[in-house]
């Protein structure tokens, strides 16, 4: 009864699925990537920047989408390029996955060994999330997003209230002088202000489960523009908050920021552990989506059953979170997975859009 | 090539993530076998030809003759104490007949003997000469007949005054049964302070006609089933014609003749047997003893479901706001409503967590309470020899079992009782050292809180999920318990109740139906029917 459509998510859900791909462990560190690379206080004009260079990206997709309705990247990539190049470049797609879902974890276990469970076992953590994980992703893409939207609300308000609070050591004069080293150090932070993006193309997967297309666009800008806007606040209220030299040095900048006030008089007097549990949960939909995103790829790439790829994919998952050695690592993944993005984005997103330009345009083939 | 071959984990790692593969597959399993295990109950649909046919189906019909009649009848029903026969002579008519009713389950004694009188000394050859005409001629405001000795025995023994009259080849069923009733009273599990005092009996019928007198319509339907294998009962399903989705009727009325039970006690067994997912902590079709809360689902779009003998009514299908709605909420204004309805959430989320917040707190991040606090109740806890787990098992154990023998015990020492548990016992585990004062509270907020959820089996729920809650927390701190309301969040997404979501319509986000979550907007803004039942009639004014 009531057969609705149990793959299909509403405008809503597919903005909330898209923001919380994106928004994951990276606003943690973000301040600190940004600013390292620049060394000057205009990181928020770069993060503006950044903002306006992925929405034409998004578009692109989501057009790129709207040509093939219903399907997935995973089955549309084969029909344009033809099946094995395809199958190459959606495989290249999942194991990007699937190292972004083994990093998030991994962030995670640092962020909670480091401020929640000091000396537990590192496998303690990253096992009991799989696994709820895998329940969340058996779901079905219904489930995910229904999850989401519950707690998204949660999340973002509670990250609100942390920023709002520290208002009161927010210094103007932290983010002043305006280019004052020029543009140079614009373009230089522009390359990560781009990589907190990573995630974004999971456009090409959920725009084929709405259950109307045609607010795609609207609803994809929409889910971009939740973490630009976002992004953008925390870069002005860390950096304006802490001052360059502190976020540069600081490991995990916005969690430094929530620590560096305390609320006297307030049940809990010092906002980063709520933070930081409230945001476990945001981490949790973050990988979930590439959990899911993976298993979905795998399962329509070869026609397996998509519950049975979601138990192979749990131990290449674990595998793939227990590869960095040291935080160090575990940095460097994550600046590599940026570039990764990047390259994925060009060889999928551009390339596809490419052929399939040339093959109906140009040689009036019918795909 | 050395630089990859070193970031390769070593063996412990690959046997991890073998335990992280099998543990979720293993559970997967076991979930199924279980889920198939209790899900196996046969079809009646089946037959089974070699079964002998049921005991209570004969099916002898009435031969006419008056002494053979009613030996079949003595023979087959005549050895029960509480059977009583009357022979009479009819005077002007002269024939014999007899009345056979079952002891205690005609209380009129007043028309049993104007019944008699009529029967012996008015009913003249006209009223009676003419057999086919006897039930419309009869002055009876109630009149079967019954075809054959079987039905007639099982209506005599359920309480009707039976009649069979010389000559009459068929049983006249004369008197509906009437046996020991409760009065009407003020619902005991959902006690408002505003609103109809009235509450649904024992009664099939006085039930429904407590529904059909809230309001005139001629599109409130109600459908009877016979249910039950061996001893029926009825059971009526009761929705808006022109409201109810189509879809929605036809699975509920598949249930229902699905069920497959030699008897259904209460409706309970009805819930039980048609719910969605019977492995699930959340209940998922809700119960309730208030005929407005009945109708006013029903008016929403919801199916009611009445068994015979019970004073729950069934609403199907449930979602997971409603066990936190009560109907006082939309009787008072709505200001206060909403007031009420957000204090009612902040109770259950506290119902569920406070224990294991506290587990956590305590255990792991004292550092998160203010430090001044954070002395006191390390301070009070230094005498306390148990982990916080043990300590919490202790208190919230002793809560649940004074719960439990407080509904069990006499109502006038039941007070006293719960005084001397409550008081006494929290105050002495502190003294004796057993429990720090500070979890009295927290236990106490708990079990208050529970209090306040407006469905008693709602309560049970998070009772239930407490505990769980405090394993969870007690393994891994504040982690545990945000993978715990994680995987909780994950469940109740999956969760269907015929079929309806069970967390509709608080996700999807809905902007019509979030008008009636978290707050209660005045009435003039509700002008639909929740959206979530793809009703046929959305509007509810103009």
């Amino acid at each position: 009864m009531f057969k609705r459509n149990d793959d299909k998510i509403t405008a809503s859900q597919a903005t909330i699925f898209l923001t919380n791909t994106v928004l994951g462990a990276g606003i943690l560190t973000m301040p600190r990537s940004v600013t390292q690379a620049m060394d000057s206080p205009d990181s928020w004009i770069t993060i503006l920047i950044g903002g306006f260079v992925i929405m034409p990206v998004i578009l692109l997709m989501v057009r790129l989408c709207l040509k093939f309705q219903g399907q997935t990247i995973f089955e549309f990539a084969g029909k344009i390029v033809g099946k094995w190049p395809g199958k190459i470049l959606c495989l290249l797609l999942i194991l990007y996955f699937i190292i972004i879902a083994g990093f998030e974890i991994r962030t995670l276990a640092e962020v909670g060994l480091f401020f929640l469970l000091e000396g537990t076992p590192i496998w303690a953590i990253v096992l009991p999330f799989i696994w709820a994980g895998t329940y969340l992703v058996s779901g079905g893409i219904n489930s995910i997003a229904r999850v989401y939207q519950i707690i998204f609300p949660i999340t973002i308000l509670f990250l609100i209230v942390s920023y709002g609070f520290s208002l009161r050591i927010f210094d103007f004069s932290n983010l002043r002088p305006s280019l004052g080293d020029g543009i140079m150090p614009l373009l230089k932070g522009l390359k990560s202000s781009i990589l907190i993006y990573t995630g974004c193309e999971v456009v090409m997967i959920i725009v084929a489960f709405m259950e109307n297309p045609k607010q795609a666009t609207k609803a994809m800008l929409g889910g971009i523009a939740i973490p630009f806007g976002l992004y953008f606040l925390t870069i002005v209220l860390v950096v304006g908050g802490l001052s360059i030299n502190t976020v540069i040095t600081s490991t995990w900048p916005t969690i430094d920021l929530i620590r560096s006030f305390e609320i006297t008089g307030f049940f809990v007097e010092r906002l980063e552990f709520p933070l930081m549990v409230i945001w476990l949960m945001q981490m949790f939909c973050n990988f979930c989506s590439f959990f899911f995103q993976a298993s979905l790829g795998v399962s329509q790439l070869f026609k397996v059953s998509y519950q049975t790829m979601i138990f192979i994919m749990v131990p290449l998952i674990f595998l793939s979170t227990m590869v960095p050695k040291s935080r160090q690592d575990l940095f460097a993944l994550g600046d590599a997975i940026g570039m990764m993005g990047v390259w994925l984005f060009l060889l999928t997103t551009v390339l596809l859009s490419l052929v399939w330009w040339i093959r109906v345009k140009g040689l009036k083939q019918h795909v | 090539m050395s630089a990859v071959i070193k970031y390769i984990p070593d063996w412990i790692i690959f046997i991890q993530a073998f335990i992280a593969f099998s543990v979720p597959l293993l559970l997967y399993f076991l979930y199924t076998k279980l889920y198939h295990f209790v899900g196996k109950t046969p079809s009646p649909n089946v037959n089974r030809p070699n079964e002998k046919k049921e005991p209570d189906e004969v099916n002898v019909p009435f031969t006419g003759s008056f002494e053979k009649d009613m030996e079949i009848i003595q023979e087959l029903i005549g050895g029960n104490c509480d059977f009583r026969t009357r022979e009479f002579t009819m005077a002007k008519l002269n024939r014999r007949a007899i009345l056979v009713y079952v002891d205690g389950m005609q209380n009129d004694r007043l028309l049993n003997v104007k019944v008699l009188e009529y029967l012996m000394f008015e009913a003249t050859a006209e009223d009676m000469g003419l057999p086919l005409k006897a039930a419309e001629l009869l002055p009876f405001e109630s009149l079967i007949e019954a075809g054959d000795i079987g039905a007639f025995n099982r209506s005599v023994l359920f309480g009707h005054t039976g009649l069979i009259i010389e000559g009459f080849p068929k049983g006249l069923l004369i008197e509906l049964p009437d046996g020991a009733n409760r009065a009407v009273t003020e619902p005991v599990s959902e006690a408002l302070l505003r609103g109809p005092r009235l509450g649904f009996t024992e009664v099939l019928s006085e039930n429904t006609s407590m529904l059909r007198r809230q309001g005139f319509t001629d599109q409130l339907v109600m459908k009877t089933y016979r249910v039950g294998t061996r001893l029926k009962k009825d059971l009526v399903i009761a929705y808006m014609k022109d409201i109810v989705n189509e879809d929605l009727l036809r699975e509920v009325d598949s249930r229902i003749e699905k069920m497959n039970m030699d008897f259904l006690a209460e409706s309970g067994y009805v819930e039980q047997l048609i719910e969605d997912n019977y492995l699930s902590p959340f209940q998922q079709v809700q119960n309730t003893e208030r005929p407005d809360r009945v109708i006013n689902e029903i008016v929403a779009g919801r199916i009611g479901i009445l068994l015979d003998g019970t004073p729950f009514a069934l609403i199907v299908p449930a979602t997971f706001t409603m066990l936190l709605q009560s109907p006082e909420d939309y009787y008072e204004r709505w200001l206060p409503s909403t007031l009420l309805r957000m204090l009612r959430f902040l109770a259950a989320f506290l119902a569920l967590m406070a224990p294991a917040l506290y587990i956590s707190l305590i255990s792991f991040h004292p550092g998160l309470i203010p430090t001044e606090l954070a002395i006191t109740i390390i301070e009070t806890r230094q005498g306390v020899p148990f982990p916080s787990l043990i300590e919490v098992l202790i208190l919230e154990v002793a809560i649940e079992i004074l719960r439990e023998a407080g509904i069990r015990l006499p109502k006038p020492i039941g007070p006293a009782m719960g005084i001397v548990g409550g008081l006494i016992i929290g105050d002495a585990a502190v003294q004796a050292g057993i429990v720090s004062p500070f979890l009295v509270i927290v236990v106490a907020v708990t079990a208050i809180s529970s209090f306040s959820i407006p469905t008693y089996s709602a309560g049970f729920t998070l009772r239930l999920l407490r505990f769980v809650g405090m394993i969870f927390a007690a393994v891994l701190g504040m982690y545990g318990t945000i993978l715990f309301f994680l995987l909780m969040c994950s469940h109740l997404t999956k969760l269907k109740s015929f079929g309806v979501p069970y967390l509709t319509p608080l996700t999807p986000y809905r902007l019509q139906d979030w008008k009636d979550i978290f707050l209660r907007v005045p009435f003039t803004l509700m002008k639909k029917r929740p959206a979530m039942f793809k009703t046929r009639n959305r509007r509810k004014s103009t």
